[in-house]
């Protein structure tokens, strides 16, 4: 659907933007992360046709981003604003004409939205009577109306109490289930994890991280292993270190020790295992991690439990 | 690159009828005129009740004879005054009421005396004639108070002097005449037409508010579209919402919606302040001698439509690159002006629409609209077709520049917030393709 080709920017001789590509597939949820200043925005702004790349390819569906697309493609910046003086409705409804669609059209479509993220009682009230977090939703229909095959959402989640995040993942995956492709930059990493089916990090204009977000956990695991059980672990063989916090194990192993050993090890001693899993470290910690290697800090990650357990891969 | 008209109406759309369902709006609508309707009511009555309270407070004139050429002059001045309003109307059914006024002329022997008199209240001016006043016509006027603006009093005086200087050596119509020698003078003047002209003082009124008042009209109209485009731009940049609009509209639609929604905004006020005014001034406008030709209309529009363009596209460059509503109102009010600069020529322009002054703010587009419509309107001189055109092909490259320019400077500066780019950052932005 969206393939970006050595894109680069370049402001004041300062490349913001370095080479970057990478393909986001129709339907999927697509991560792109970066810490501040890595160039997101501007990459955006280039996918959006807001600015134009100084060399590069951005294609739309296979041909390069052009007038017509602006249809096709939703943007929620994390920079955002509305109307203030205006009435909900006809703030929504203005985005909808704006997206191609015909008066009355629009403000139906407007209706059903607002409805839709709980807000049908306010659409004939102005936009400065909203609470903040109302006004987020009302942002993220300016994006969902006209129905975008693709939507880029930056820091969407900013701001919303859980409840209200729970609405937003919902509509993503209704998006999703309906076609929609989504490209979603955040710094929150566990929503990356729960949602997300690829990411791409850059830093510092370059892409410095790019995979399915289990692979990105996986490649930046160390060699341990989260176990949980009732039970009190022994002293295993190939065990470097045992820490334990509420009744989870974990256990970094010695390089030629495999987590099947350790596994078959247990069952052998007869410990009964709750769950057992390849420990994983968090998105965050990887992405502070990478962006610590960029700036020529080091910083090693903690581990966590995976929702990669052995069983979950199928042993 | 291409514009989509269906977005560019959209914006369009959205700008005229937010502007126009404003509070403020309705206020620029009927403010705007009730105010000066408001001024000029309080400055005619100030004026004619300036005159009234001058004579009425001559009551009495002291004067010491030194000269001894007053010594059978009259003891009374009668003046009377008709008000401006019935004068109108040589055309006029309804007769002009005038008001008369008497102040006793009381003869004093010295200036001591006549002092005394009027720090006592007896008189309110005493006028002092030297022996030589005949050979140098030097004399002192004393006066308990003294109005800045007005010489209503000195008219009467001098009137006074020049009828009793012959009164009882010559014929006393004759005395009359000298003291009021051109009091039933009909001017003619020749027009832009070529012919004779009564030159009454309602013509000599409407020759100076006529131009005024279309210009005036003219000049407010490209200002106050500006100034919502101004106001649209600041308010958007403020609400943080273009980067969400520019990703459904590029920035060229947008400025384009924006200068048609609000221009139209612009035209609505102009339209109903001109409409109003017709309808309820009509019955009057009808009988006064009022003659434009109707291509003016034309013209108006024209000089409306690429000043119009002219202001509004940079005020909107100047809203893009400033960051809130009243750094935007610094930057603007230099420009606004400019628009607004013949209006301090005016007595230049209109005294000679022909001179070079008027010709040279006629060609200079940031005037251009405003003195040209005043010289088309000014009844004492023709404008020659040529500087006409070229006063509109000026004012469209510089519109058509200008245009250009701040569409640049508008894609450019939508995004950036902070610190306001320099005068060079600004000019690189405009001229960069």
């Amino acid at each position: 659907m969206l393939r970006v080709l050595e894109v680069t920017k370049t402001y004041e001789e300062r490349p913001v933007v370095d080479r970057v590509s990478f393909e986001v597939r129709p339907g999927e949820i697509f991560a792109l992360l970066g810490p501040n200043g890595a160039g997101k925005t501007t990459l955006i702004r280039m996918i959006t046709d807001i600015l134009r790349p100084d060399s590069g390819e951005i294609l739309f569906d296979g041909r390069p981003v052009e007038a017509r697309d602006r249809r096709e493609i939703a943007y929620l910046p994390e920079e955002r604003g509305l109307y203030r003086r205006s009435r909900v409705i006809d703030v929504l409804a203005y985005f909808g004409e704006l997206k191609g669609l015909a008066p009355r059209e629009a403000r139906k479509s407007a209706r059903t939205l607002l409805d839709r993220v709980e807000l049908g009682d306010w659409l004939e009230k102005q936009v400065q009577a909203l609470s903040k977090g109302m006004q987020q939703k009302v942002q993220l229909c300016t994006a969902l109306i006209g129905e975008p095959r693709l939507m880029i959402l930056d820091e969407p989640f900013t701001g919303l109490d859980p409840l209200n995040v729970q609405l937003f993942e919902e509509i993503l995956h209704e998006r999703r289930a309906a076609g929609t492709t989504v490209l979603l930059s955040t710094h929150q990493m566990s929503k990356v994890e729960q949602v997300c089916d690829r990411a791409l990090m850059i830093n510092r204009g370059r892409v410095v991280l790019h995979g399915t977000v289990r692979d990105l956990r996986r490649q930046h695991a160390d060699h341990a292993v989260v176990i949980r059980t009732e039970d009190t672990l022994p002293n295993l063989p190939g065990v470097l270190a045992m820490t334990t916090t509420n009744g989870e194990y974990l256990l970094t192993l010695e390089p030629q020790v495999s987590s099947d050993e350790v596994l078959a090890a247990l069952v052998q001693r007869g410990i009964r295992i709750e769950s057992f899993g390849i420990a994983t470290p968090p998105l965050e910690d990887i992405f502070v991690k990478v962006v610590n290697q960029g700036l020529g800090l080091e910083r090693e990650p903690r581990m966590r439990d995976g929702a990669e357990t052995l069983a979950g891969k199928g042993r | 690159m291409s514009l989509d008209r269906q977005r560019i109406g959209a914006v369009a759309r959205r700008e005229f009828l937010t502007t126009v369902r404003r509070r403020a709006f309705l206020l620029t609508l009927i403010g705007t005129p009730a105010y000066f309707a408001v001024i000029t009511l309080i400055s005619t009555g100030a004026e004619l009740s300036g005159r009234h309270q001058a004579l009425d407070e001559l009551r009495a004139v002291g004067v010491v004879d030194s000269s001894g050429l007053f010594a059978g002059a009259q003891r009374e001045i009668r003046t009377e005054i008709t008000p401006d309003a019935p004068r109108f109307g040589q055309r006029s059914p309804l007769p002009a009421a005038s008001l008369a006024f008497r102040t006793e002329v009381r003869f004093y022997a010295d200036a001591a005396t006549a002092e005394a008199a009027l720090r006592g209240k007896e008189i309110s001016q005493s006028v002092i004639i030297p022996p030589d006043y005949l050979e140098n016509g030097r004399l002192r006027r004393y006066a308990r108070s003294n109005s800045l603006f007005s010489n209503t009093d000195r008219r009467v005086i001098a009137a006074w002097l020049a009828r009793n200087l012959v009164f009882g050596r010559v014929d006393s119509m004759i005395a009359r005449r000298v003291a009021r020698p051109a009091e039933g003078e009909v001017l003619y003047a020749l027009n832009r037409r070529g012919e004779f002209e009564l030159k009454d003082e309602a013509r000599e009124v409407l020759d100076f508010l006529v131009p005024v008042m279309f210009s005036m009209l003219l000049g407010l109209s490209i200002i106050i579209g500006g100034q919502y485009l101004l106001q649209g731009v600041s308010e958007e940049k403020e609400s943080r919402i273009l980067e969400s609009l520019m990703c459904h509209i590029n920035a060229d639609e947008l400025m384009a919606g924006k200068l048609l929604g609000l221009g139209a905004a612009g035209l609505l006020v102009i339209g109903t302040w001109v409409g109003v005014g017709l309808l309820v001034s009509g019955p009057m406008l009808a009988v006064l001698p009022i003659r434009l030709p109707i291509w003016l209309l034309g013209v108006g529009l024209i000089y409306f439509l690429l000043g119009y363009l002219f202001f509004g596209s940079i005020l909107t460059g100047i809203g893009a690159v400033t960051n809130n509503m009243r750094e935007a109102q610094q930057f603007s009010v230099w420009f606004t002006l400019a628009n607004f600069v013949p209006f301090i020529m005016l007595t230049t322009i209109l005294t000679r629409p022909d001179g070079v002054l008027a010709l040279a703010l006629s060609l200079f587009p940031p005037t251009a609209a405003t003195t040209m419509m005043m010289r088309l309107t000014a009844q004492n001189g023709a404008v020659p077709p040529w500087q006409v055109a070229l006063s509109i092909a000026l004012l469209a490259l510089a519109a058509w520049i200008a245009l250009r320019g701040s569409a640049r400077v508008f894609r450019t500066g939508l995004l950036m917030y902070g610190k306001s780019p320099s005068l060079p950052e600004i000019l690189r932005w405009a001229l960069r393709p």
